[in-house]
């Protein structure tokens, strides 16, 4: 196929250049144009610049700038086309060599009569274009280019920073990360408080060891000495109305081996012991917070496993995009690379868990069980947060069936009562959700596994399990169709494109 | 790290395990880094104060003034400033500034015509112990692609501490199209943009290059520290769109970061291979110890029509 016309997309403006030489023997032209892209006398004779549209100001650079990255066709774009591509027919095309292989389709339908190609000629072209650069364009000056680039580049780059998609999941990787850090703080300055505090009444910390009640304990008593009888009600308010408890308080406050403490000390230890408490507080609030983006950010991942560990997990890959698109297995040991690499290297036994192993079903599993769980619960955590990421109306449906399944298999593995199939569960979680058009699909893919499960019946129930999940990932498919034929598109192009590379090599052998 | 501030250097995709390569690095460089000032400027108070202020801080000899004396090194650009130790130096594009906290050298030029003052020229120190470039040339590297003029396309720029040097080296007649994914570090990579107009910032991912065609020339060197398993086709794909006919690559290569299960040179020779395959000649390897555990620094030029066999 020969190239009639090429398309080059350049930070100042679009180019349409028309090729000049037409030779049949594509693998005699190429090596021209190899040679000729470098020798500006000899290029110039192959091809000849029909238009160049320079942009209209900054703005709309890049706005094309955008449209070009995401390969649409934009309507400046469109314009520059039409003016300059010859009226064709579905018998009389055009073909255009374009850079980007996304861009072809995207014009196509625009242009019905326009062929895009992006073959290796093609580039080469776009290549000798972009070594010449501004002396093929008439109207620009030397450096012109350089300085659209700079701030093009600039603009584009603001930009991308500026409206990152990740824009929630960032708030919660450093909300979580915060009430790791205030954990371990609260816990550091309680020490601190009980040890200072401890000087003038160290018998408290016995009676009252919960960090929180014994910093508020301490703000409250101040000095020993001030207490009596008349304050139980007020210490039991602070224990959790536990009268024992604080009429043990006020005893031991009378009978205390503590120093005294002048008014001065005690000034400093209550305006520590104030911040321990407010820090405390601060803590809580945070930890709603938390839970609250997550339920709106990825809500079936934490009905499954707990926002603190989902956030976690949603951290550790960097964002719930990223953790969508790990495997399972990757999720299961996320937390536990130095392991798993140590693993690799001595090729010993890789880890069973990662940051999941702080879910609460591990917890509940028999040492024996806790690997099995661990993968089980990774399998249904990968599967929450595609549902989070992908699904356009959030709900906690499939999170609230997967949690239950987790639980039936781990009854299973205690008792032996059969857990429910994923193809019910699935039926369910869609019941609860109450989606009508999913469920459509669905039925047609459950008629065919009743059949399956019914041939199937006496085979294991691990292929049975794989069949299932075939079958969730196929509905999540659905809901990603575009993007993952978009992806496979790219992966099959860029695979043809590699092949004829490699055919030359062998013949110029 | 904890605080998620930026990373040692994150790749251009995704920074996933940048936790632990971070902490990889910081390790293998402990040792002596230390000793030099190789981590963050941290508390040394030099951090863009007015030089000559805080004199006898950390190292005494580079701050001496008059008696550093500064030498062109063999790659044009680069310089050697000789003091009590020598040190690797650029000349500072945006004088006045440090970027990451790094030491800054003046030195009087005799003028040129006679009878006027003496102008001021400001060197930025370049450690060895954060830049792979650096490491590279202090390891004697032979080709490299970035002198003054050139235009270089930098893969994986992180923060831009390396880029701002590599920036020098082209000085203002040259461009560095810096290329990272990271929104993270981007951000300080877009603020050291800012003072230099000969840097390009792109906050994309260099695994498609197509992406951001619109804003890149022709390119006579590509330099990439991608620390990725798939970097050689990273590599790759953007020598194909952007590198000239017989133009140099550059790539740092972290052995542990393709495949930590087989020792290094393994690694190296697989890595070497792949850019063979993708019409890249390679000329030379260079092992980046005693800066760098595992890495290597492979160079190469680009040959556009297939290397014959």
């Amino acid at each position: 196929m020969a190239v009639d016309y090429l398309l080059f997309e350049e930070a100042t403006g679009y180019a349409i250049f028309k090729v000049l030489i037409q030779h049949d023997d594509i693998a005699v032209r190429l090596q021209e144009v190899q040679e000729a892209a470098n020798d500006l006398s000899k290029f110039s004779k192959m091809i000849e610049l029909v238009s160049f549209a320079p942009f209209k100001g900054a703005a709309q650079a890049l706005e094309n700038a955008n449209d070009i990255s995401e390969g649409l066709v934009s309507d400046y774009l469109k314009s520059v086309l039409e003016l300059n591509l010859p009226k064709g027919s579905s018998k009389n095309k055009v073909t255009l060599g374009v850079s980007d292989k996304n861009l072809g389709p995207s014009i196509k339908e625009i242009f019905p009569w326009v062929d895009c190609l992006s073959n290796e000629i093609v580039q080469d072209f776009l290549r000798a274009i972009r070594v010449h650069g501004s002396k093929l364009f008439k109207d620009l000056q030397e450096g012109d280019i350089e300085r659209a680039q700079l701030g093009l580049g600039h603009a584009f780059s603001r930009a991308k920073v500026k409206f990152s998609v990740q824009k929630n999941d960032n708030h919660i990787i450093q909300a979580i990360a915060l009430l790791d850090q205030l954990d371990k703080d609260i816990n550091t300055f309680s020490m601190r408080v009980k040890e200072w505090y401890g000087w003038h009444f160290p018998e408290l910390a016995k009676i009252v060891p919960d960090n929180y009640s014994y910093a508020k304990l301490s703000l409250f008593i101040k000095d020993k000495a001030s207490l009596s009888d008349e304050s139980l009600h007020d210490v039991a308010a602070i224990v959790n109305d536990d009268s024992g408890i604080a009429q043990r308080i006020i005893d031991n406050a009378r009978i205390s081996m503590g120093q005294d403490i002048s008014e001065q000390d005690m000034d400093n230890v209550s305006t520590f012991a104030a911040r321990v408490v407010s820090l405390s507080e601060y803590r809580g609030r945070l930890y709603l917070y938390l839970s609250e983006k997550m339920n709106t950010v990825a809500p079936n991942l934490s009905t499954l496993i707990g926002e603190v560990v989902g956030a976690r997990l949603i951290s550790h890959a960097g964002s719930l995009t990223n953790l969508s698109k790990q495997a399972a297995s990757t999720v299961q040991i996320l937390g536990a690379e130095k392991a798993l690499f140590r693993a690799l290297k001595t090729k010993g036994n890789t880890p069973k868990y990662g940051l999941i192993y702080h879910s609460s079903f591990i917890g509940k599993a028999s040492a024996k069980n806790k690997g099995r769980i661990s993968r089980y619960l990774a399998n249904k955590c990968s599967i929450a947060s595609r549902i989070d990421n992908y699904s356009d109306e959030p709900s906690v449906a499939f999170g609230q069936i997967l949690k239950k399944q987790v639980e039936q298999r781990l009854n299973f593995y205690d008792t032996g009562a059969a857990p429910m199939k994923n193809s019910d569960a699935i039926k369910e979680a869609l019941e609860l959700s109450g989606s009508d058009i999913v469920d459509v699909v669905m039925e047609s893919d459950d008629e065919t596994e009743s059949k399956k499960d019914k041939k199937e019946k006496k085979e294991k129930k691990e292929k049975k399990d794989k069949s299932d999940k075939k079958d969730k990932k196929e509905k999540k498919e659905k809901k990603e169709k575009k993007e993952k034929k978009e992806k496979k598109e790219k992966k099959r192009k860029a695979e043809d494109e590699e092949s004829p590379k490699k055919k030359k090599k062998k013949s110029k052998d | 790290m904890a605080f998620g501030a930026p990373r040692g250097r994150g790749g251009p995709a995704r920074g996933g395990r940048g936790g632990m390569r971070g902490g990889m690095r910081g390790g293998a460089r402990g040792g002596r880094g230390g000793a030099r000032g190789g981590a963050r400027g941290g508390a040394r108070g030099g951090r863009g104060g007015p030089r000559g202020g805080a004199r006898g801080g950390a190292r005494g000899g580079a701050r001496g003034g008059a008696k550093v004396v500064i030498e062109p090194h063999r790659h044009a650009g680069v310089f050697i400033a000789r003091g009590k130790e020598d040190l690797l130096v650029t000349k500072n594009g945006a004088p006045g500034e440090s970027v990451y906290g790094e030491k800054r050298i003046t030195v009087d030029e005799p003028a040129k015509v006679e009878g006027e003052a003496p102008t001021k020229i400001e060197y930025r120190v370049w450690n060895p112990f954060r830049s792979k470039l650096a490491a590279g040339i202090m390891g004697g590297i032979d080709e490299l692609g970035i002198a003054p003029g050139k235009k270089v396309l930098y893969l994986g720029a992180a923060s831009g501490t390396s880029v701002s040097h590599v920036s020098d080296v082209v000085g203002p007649e040259g461009a560095v199209y810096a290329v990272e994914f990271s929104h993270r570090p981007g951000r300080e990579l877009i603020g050291m943009a800012k003072k230099r107009p000969n840097v390009i910032p792109i906050i994309d991912d260099a695994r498609h290059p197509q992406k951001y065609r619109m804003l890149i020339g022709m390119v006579d060197a590509v330099f990439a520290d991608v620390a990725q398993p798939d970097q050689a086709r990273i590599i790759a794909l953007n020598s194909h769109l952007f590198l000239k006919d017989q133009g140099t690559v550059v790539i740092s290569i972290k052995a542990n970061c393709i495949d930590s299960t087989v020792d290094a040179e393994t690694v190296f020779a697989r890595e070497v291979q792949k850019l063979r395959e993708e019409r890249i000649k390679p000329l030379e390897q260079l092992t980046l110890e005693p800066y760098e555990r595992d890495h290597c620094i492979v160079v190469g030029r680009y040959v556009r029509s297939g290397l014959k066999k």
